[in-house]
């Protein structure tokens, strides 16, 4: 604040002198700047008190370009006051309050130029024109908003009929849940019963498979028993049935640390803390450890690089970036993972092992795979009706606006273009923007609330939570919706960063009983 | 290992999210010269004076100088001095080769005229020592052998000398030698030091084909307490010794997020130092374009080692020791010998000139941001001050309004009708600044790069081709205005013809201008780059052009010089142009306002702001401000508010922000905040006047707006160290709320002695100076206070523009002293032409007496047909309140009204509705 307390307590007394100006609209004596409804606060008969009740001064002192009251009250028709306000009646045109900063500085603030009273001349009376080009602007307002009416009835009519089609929709899908319950249920009886059968049938040739694979586990561990052996007898160089520390460090292929030579720790890991082995244990226990870094020096085996585990995070990142991007605003996300799973994977039967089997065995695979098919199908059937009505529920829980008229919106898309980009709004879904130069789409927010002044909730939206900007927030987008005849975007800005502004023009916005509430609210005159 | 170092990769990420990258700037050790003769440390100095030689005549005394190889005896090089004595306790030493092999470059611009000379004597010649005096009572005492020169004041101590630690050096210019280590015409090896014709910094090579050519000289101080100056850096006021550490460099830099408290070099170099005790003020200008190190040893500081102090003061401890180091030039130093801080805060400005009178508009409100977007997102934040009632001056718009950042053009999709863009700012009594760069986009087609390409104009590679670098447009060059002819191009372009959508109401910001090379070396132009040199017989090859290095800190001044120019030229010479510079060098003021560059919304940059800004008004440049609210990163409500109190109260007063920091005109913060912030704008708006008047004083009497306590209480020791609290004047003090979350602030409230009144402009309440006080601070309070005998004019009638206030009265506020009385002035003129050359203006003073309060014109020859006049006139701190009072105006008596207020003090002297635009009197009776 500049004034200081001072002018709180500023109290002199002087000779009164009555300085009034009549207003030319209307009969009521009133000092300069002050309107009708605050004429009665100044009455030149009696001391002026301070609208704060602070300060008494003598009634001279009103409009005398000299701030007493803290509140700017005494100098309503001067720059006296930093805080003052000036009224101007502006008859033909709508009054105004303008601070009080504003009077006498040379730039016309009220159309009547009573403000630029100091300098006759500056300002002329421009009410009556503007206020003409304002009564014609709120015809064609009006007249846009009555013709917009009448779409926005249809859209009202159509937006409850869709509704209540959406809640019809809804009881059927509910019943076509249940029936498809139901065969779902059968479809499983029908799969276990036949299931049971070929499992029966398959028994049979999985105890033949064992045998198999027993008999091949046998001569495997022959193999390995005789490559140790030869081993063995190599580096048992005196044949004693004994394999000792200075024999086996004689063969530098097992230098574990590359450094020439074979070092007694090494051995004594591989001999199990022990002068030396016999054959028994080597073929246990020592040629098993051994064998790898007999591989790996004779160059045929390398030792396993865990590259796919280290890569792995990257991988994930990368399609989690993807998910970000792609896959804003689907609202199916939820259903992704539940897609999978075919449970045939669970059956370690090949189904086209054809000739394999037995004829009648074969008869039996193919009915219970036939079996397991319609399960799956019929539990595809049940997941399909589900997220339909998911998606029903959802939108009726939207709040399509007071009266339905923005429901048939929802899904809509329209277009904007500027010199760089193509905006996209869905309406009720998303806003996206795409460079022509190519690039992907970008999203700037999903459908987030209605978000208007309190009384107007209906005429801003929001979308939320877009993509990141780099190093900040979110993008968002908040659409203003105004009265048209046809549902169109008519601009694209970003004032801030990542914040973009949408201006929608929709018959849905037309409502001509606000508007004559508000032309009603402008009429003091 | 690895997870640890990746830990450290990561610690490091978050504190170094906002740092300098200091790989990209070199240290002294990485300058080549720097290293060389920062090393050189003889026990005694080659350099003798011959006396035979010596020679005055008229102002200059002229002598040869010899190096001598100290054991052979034998001459190394010749060299020659001149010392002239100048107006206004000046000396300048000039130290150039006797017969060099080409010319050595001489600094052109930085001094606004040819000093005027004083008288100069020699008055004795013994013992190896010369006595000369000047008119003034100074004397300079010369030791010939080695050569020292010192500088003696009005008392006979000597203030200030030069090469007493043997650090002269001037670098003989030599031929380029195919094999090293040859002999020289005495036969003495020469030795070249490595690095003498080529050196790499980050993979950029500098030629040298010129060689060494640095220059080098050791100036001290004895009995100073502090030295002070040498800006731009971003460490404290008073200067500390480098001798443990870097430097501190002065080489004209685009530093990206440039750190705190430091000697690092950044935008601006102005060679100036100054030396203070509460004995005696003196100053050395060290007038060099070239990159200049300057290492400073304050013997009172705990950690200079106690032998050195003995050794080279005598047991001295109050004694600071300066050495310039550069590149390239001669040895050309203006001695400055006081002997008050005022004094040598003149002395600099009557060589190097003084800022002419701002345009009004420029010392209210700016708003700015990279970038505001289009018109109507101009007409937005225009119609955004009013609705919210916040003055506001001007609007800017940076490198986004330009076709793709071609100067001198519009983005035609975002600003297709500039000229009526302008002409709804300038209806409500606004302003636009735009942004026009040096850099100029290489484009075909681009008429600026086509004609600066078909006529040679732009600065050289070093093989002769034009040179190109990268900047904002992409691939860029840069005009050459050491060539008067390309000066002249480019001050065509800002004819309003030529730049359509511009008039007198558009101004100029020129950024960059360091110039700013994104890929060149330490993001600037290369140093073996050619400039232009007036073509003289016998100099070719490398005597043709100027390099780079030479006139490096000079090229910014030659760019904005160019822009003033060309602004004048475009209104005939009739309005004053207003220009905004972030490069600054020796004689800046002359030309532009400048800011401290690209800052952060940290409280740590709000703090610098205030000793950047007071080193450089000491400097010359009181025009000076911080982008309020840090140009990177986001403020927060509490940070936003202080900076704009602050920068309510500095002389450049524009809020700026970074493109991608989040939209913060005043309004987008929180009602509470709004109110505060224009609060603070109102504030500045009240003072316009007094501060119009500064500038006007300032260019009258070359001191600086903006002052340090000790230009005032130069024998407080205690103000040699303040500096986070100014004067504005001599009127008003000021104590910026500077840090977070406080409650009380410390103040120091100088005059103790004298029992000085200090007045809280908020309260009229009086405080008697006692030195350190703790003041309680509210969000709300800015600590200022008025000195007692002072009148401050006010006008507090703020309106949307001060242009829209030129006919608004004034609050004339009286603090009276001990005695009761009170003296100010104040300053009006149209606010915008020249007109108050043809003494279109008033000059008012003040004059309170207990008996009388005289409103007199300074200059009775001068008037200005003002419609202003006194609305109130408050008197603080009265005592003994008159009875009534009557106003003395063409004489008309007319008696006044007038209310006391006994709590604090204050009489009201109630519309006494005087004229500004004749003398009058209000005489009082008891």
């Amino acid at each position: 604040m500049i004034y200081s307390a001072w002018i709180r307590q500023l109290q002199s007394l002087t000779i009164v002198l009555f300085t009034f100006i009549i207003s030319g609209q209307t009969d009521v004596p009133r000092p300069r700047g002050v309107s009708l409804s605050k004429a009665s606060l100044y009455s030149p008969t009696k001391d002026f008190t301070c609208f704060d009740g602070t300060s008494t001064i003598p009634f001279s002192y009103v409009n005398d370009d000299y701030c007493d009251c803290f509140d700017g009250s005494d100098e309503p028709g001067t720059s006296a006051c930093l805080n003052g306000v000036f009224y101007c009646t502006n008859a033909g045109h709508r009054p105004q309050n303008i601070p009080s900063s504003r009077v006498n500085d040379g730039i016309c603030d009220c159309c009547d130029g009573t403000d630029e009273y100091a300098t006759p001349g500056t300002c002329s009376n421009v009410c009556e024109e503007l206020g003409r080009e304002a009564r014609a602007k709120a015809q064609q307002l009006a007249d846009l908003h009555k013709a917009g009416n009448h779409l926005r009835l249809e859209l009202i009519e159509k937006g409850n009929k869709k509704r209540s089609e959406m809640a019809v929709q809804l009881s059927q899908l509910e019943k076509d849940k249940a029936e498809a319950e139901l065969i779902k249920s059968e479809k499983e009886a029908l799969k276990n019963e036949l299931e049971a059968k070929e499992n029966e049938a398959l028994q049979v040739y999985r105890d033949a498979e064992e045998k198999e694979r027993q008999r091949n586990a046998e001569i495997e561990r022959q193999q390995r028993e005789k490559e140790a052996r030869e081993h063995f007898d190599k580096y048992d160089v005196n044949s004693d049935g004994t394999l000792t520390i200075d024999e086996i460090q004689k063969a530098l292929i097992f230098d574990r640390n590359k450094d020439g030579e074979v070092d007694q720790e090494d051995i004594l890991h591989f001999f199990g803390d022990k002068d030396s082995v016999n054959l028994e244990y080597f073929i246990s226990t020592t040629w098993p450890m051994l064998k790898p870094l007999f591989m790996t020096n004779q160059g045929l085996f390398q030792p396993a690089v865990n590259e796919e585990e280290a890569e792995e995070p990257e991988v994930d990142e990368e399609e989690e970036a993807a998910r970000d991007t792609e896959d804003v605003g689907g609202d199916d996300d939820d259903n992704i993972d539940e897609i999978p799973h075919d449970h045939t994977d669970d059956h370690d039967i090949e189904p086209d092992q054809s000739g394999k089997y037995d004829e009648e065995t074969q008869k039996l695979i193919d009915e219970a795979t036939e079996a397991r098919r319609q399960l799956t199908d019929a539990e595809r059937t049940v997941r399909e009706i589900e997220s339909n009505m998911r998606t029903f529920q959802q939108n009726l829980e939207k709040d399509y606006g007071p009266q339905q008229e923005y429901a048939t919106l929802d899904g809509q898309c329209l277009e904007y273009e500027d010199k760089e980009y193509i905006y996209k709004l869905c309406l009720f879904q998303k806003v996206t923007q795409k460079s022509k130069n190519g690039g992907m789409e970008v999203g700037l927010g999903e459908w987030g609330e209605w978000a208007g002044e309190e009384g107007k909730k209906y005429s801003v939206m929001k979308y939320t939570n877009g993509l990141a900007c780099w190093n900040g927030p979110h993008r968002m987008s908040t659409v203003n919706l105004n009265c048209g005849l046809e549902s169109k975007l008519t601009s694209v800005t970003e004032p801030f960063r990542c914040e973009y502004k949408i201006e929608f023009t929709t018959p849905a916005a037309c409502d001509d009983s606000n508007l004559a509430q508000q032309e009603t609210s402008h009429d003091e005159l | 290992m690895k997870a640890l170092s990746l830990l450290l990769i990561a610690a490091l990420g978050v504190s170094g999210a906002f740092a300098v990258d200091r790989n990209n700037f070199k240290t002294c050790e990485q300058s080549g010269f720097c290293k060389r003769l920062r090393a050189f440390k003889p026990e005694k100095s080659q350099y003798t004076l011959n006396v035979d030689s010596v020679f005055v005549h008229g102002n200059v005394f002229s002598a040869e100088v010899v190096t001598v190889d100290l054991e052979k005896k034998n001459i190394l090089w010749r060299y020659a001095l001149r010392l002239s004595a100048l107006a206004d306790g000046t000396f300048r030493v000039e130290m150039d080769e006797a017969d060099p092999l080409y010319p050595r470059y001489r600094t052109q611009i930085a001094l606004e005229d040819e000093p005027k000379g004083d008288g100069l004597k020699l008055i004795s010649q013994e013992n190896g020592k010369l006595t000369l005096a000047n008119t003034q009572g100074h004397k300079v005492i010369i030791t010939t052998e080695p050569l020292k020169i010192e500088f003696v004041d009005h008392t006979g101590e000597v203030a200030v000398v030069l090469n007493e630690n043997s650090q002269l050096v001037v670098e003989p210019l030599r031929v380029k030698t195919e094999k090293i280590g040859e002999d020289d015409e005495q036969g003495n090896a020469v030795e070249e030091p490595e690095g003498t014709w080529g050196e790499n910094f980050k993979g950029h090579h500098d030629s040298k084909s010129r060689g060494n050519e640095g220059v080098s000289l050791d100036v001290a101080f004895p009995g100073a307490n502090h030295v002070y100056g040498i800006p731009e850096h971003t460490d404290n006021f008073y200067l500390k010794t480098t001798t443990s550490g870097e430097p501190y460099r002065l080489y004209n830099l685009d530093v990206f997020e440039y750190e705190l408290d430091s000697p690092m070099a950044i935008y601006g170099a102005v060679p100036v130092l100054y030396s203070h005790s509460a004995k005696r003020s003196s100053g050395v200008f060290w007038h060099n374009s070239a990159e200049t190190w300057v290492d400073i040893v304050n013997y009172s500081e705990g950690n200079v080692v106690s032998s050195l102090v003995n050794f080279v003061t005598g047991g001295q401890k109050q004694r600071v020791d300066a050495r310039f180091i550069s590149e390239s030039g001669i040895v050309d130093i203006f001695v400055l010998l006081g002997e008050k801080p005022a004094d040598v805060f003149r002395q600099y400005t009557t060589l190097t000139g003084v800022a002419p009178i701002p345009p009004k508009f420029s010392l209210a409100y700016h708003q700015s941001r990279w970038n505001y977007n289009d018109e109507a997102d101009v007409r937005a934040v225009d119609d955004g001050f009013d609705q919210h009632d916040i003055p506001a001056d001007t609007l800017w718009l940076d490198i986004e309004y330009t076709d793709k950042k071609k100067y001198f053009t519009w983005d035609v999709e975002r600003f297709r009708h500039p000229t009526e863009m302008v002409a709804n700012l300038t209806a409500k009594g606004r302003k636009l600044v735009v942004i026009i760069d040096p850099h100029i986009k290489r484009e075909a087609g681009y008429f600026v790069h086509e004609d600066c390409t078909e006529k040679g104009y732009y600065v050289k590679n070093k093989d002769g081709n034009d040179y190109e670098g990268w900047c904002w447009p992409g691939s860029s060059s840069y005009p050459d205005f050491f060539n008067p002819e390309v000066t002249k191009y480019y001050v065509e372009r800002y004819r309003y013809e030529n730049f359509p959508g511009t008039s007198k109401d558009v101004h100029i910001w020129n950024d960059m201008n360091e110039p700013s090379v994104f890929n060149g070396p330490e993001i600037t132009m290369p140093k073996d780059c050619r400039h232009w040199k007036p073509p003289q017989d016998g100099q070719d090859g490398l005597a043709a052009y100027w390099e780079h290095r030479h006139v490096h800190n000079e090229y910014g001044q030659w760019y904005i010089r160019a822009t003033q120019q060309g602004m004048l030229a475009r209104s005939d010479g009739k309005y004053r142009p207003f220009i905004l510079t972030r490069s600054t060098f020796a004689g800046t003021q002359r030309y532009a306002a400048v800011w401290t560059g690209d800052n952060a919304a940290e409280w740590g940059f709000l703090q610098a702001s205030v000793p950047m800004c007071i080193s450089l008004a000491t400097a010359g440049i009181s025009f000076c401000g911080s982008d309020v609210g840090g140009f990177f990163k986001n403020p927060d409500a509490e940070l936003m508010t202080r900076w704009y109190q602050a920068g309510a109260y500095q002389a450049f007063f524009r809020a700026h922000s970074h493109i991608e920091t989040k939209r913060r005109e005043p309004w987008l913060f929180d009602a509470t905040t709004l109110a505060r912030i224009r609060d603070a704008v109102r504030r500045r708006y009240a003072l316009l006047d007094f501060w119009y008047t500064l500038f006007y004083e300032h260019m009258i009497d070359g001191l600086p707006v903006t002052r340090p306590l000790f230009q005032e209480f130069p024998k407080e020791e205690a103000t040699f160290t303040i500096d986070n609290q100014y004067l504005l004047g001599d009127k008003l003090l000021i104590r910026p709320v500077l840090e977070q979350g406080v409650t009380s602030v410390k103040l120091y409230l100088p005059a103790k002695e004298t029992s000085t009144l200090w007045y809280d402009v908020d309260s009229y309440q009086v405080v008697t100076a006692n030195g350190w006080i703790n003041l309680d601070v509210t969000i709300t309070k800015i600590p200022v206070y008025q000195r007692g005998g002072t009148v401050v004019p006010r006008k507090e009638r703020v309106r949307r523009a001060s242009a829209l206030m030129a006919n608004d009265p004034y609050t004339l506020v009286v603090a009276l002293d001990a005695n009761n009385t009170a003296r100010g002035t104040v300053y009006i003129d149209d606010g915008e032409t020249y007109e108050y050359r043809s003494n279109k203006y008033i000059y008012g003073s003040f004059d309170y007496q207990p008996t009388a309060f005289t409103y007199k014109f300074i200059n009775e020859d001068a008037n200005y047909p003002t419609r202003s006049w006194v609305e109130r006139i408050v008197i603080a701190g009265i005592k003994n309140a008159p009875k009534s009072a009557k106003l003395v105006q063409g004489g008309k008596q007319t008696p006044l009204q007038m209310t006391l207020h006994r709590g604090n003090d204050v009489l009201v002297v109630r519309k006494p509705a005087a004229s500004m635009a004749s003398p009058w009197e209000i005489q009082f009776t008891y």
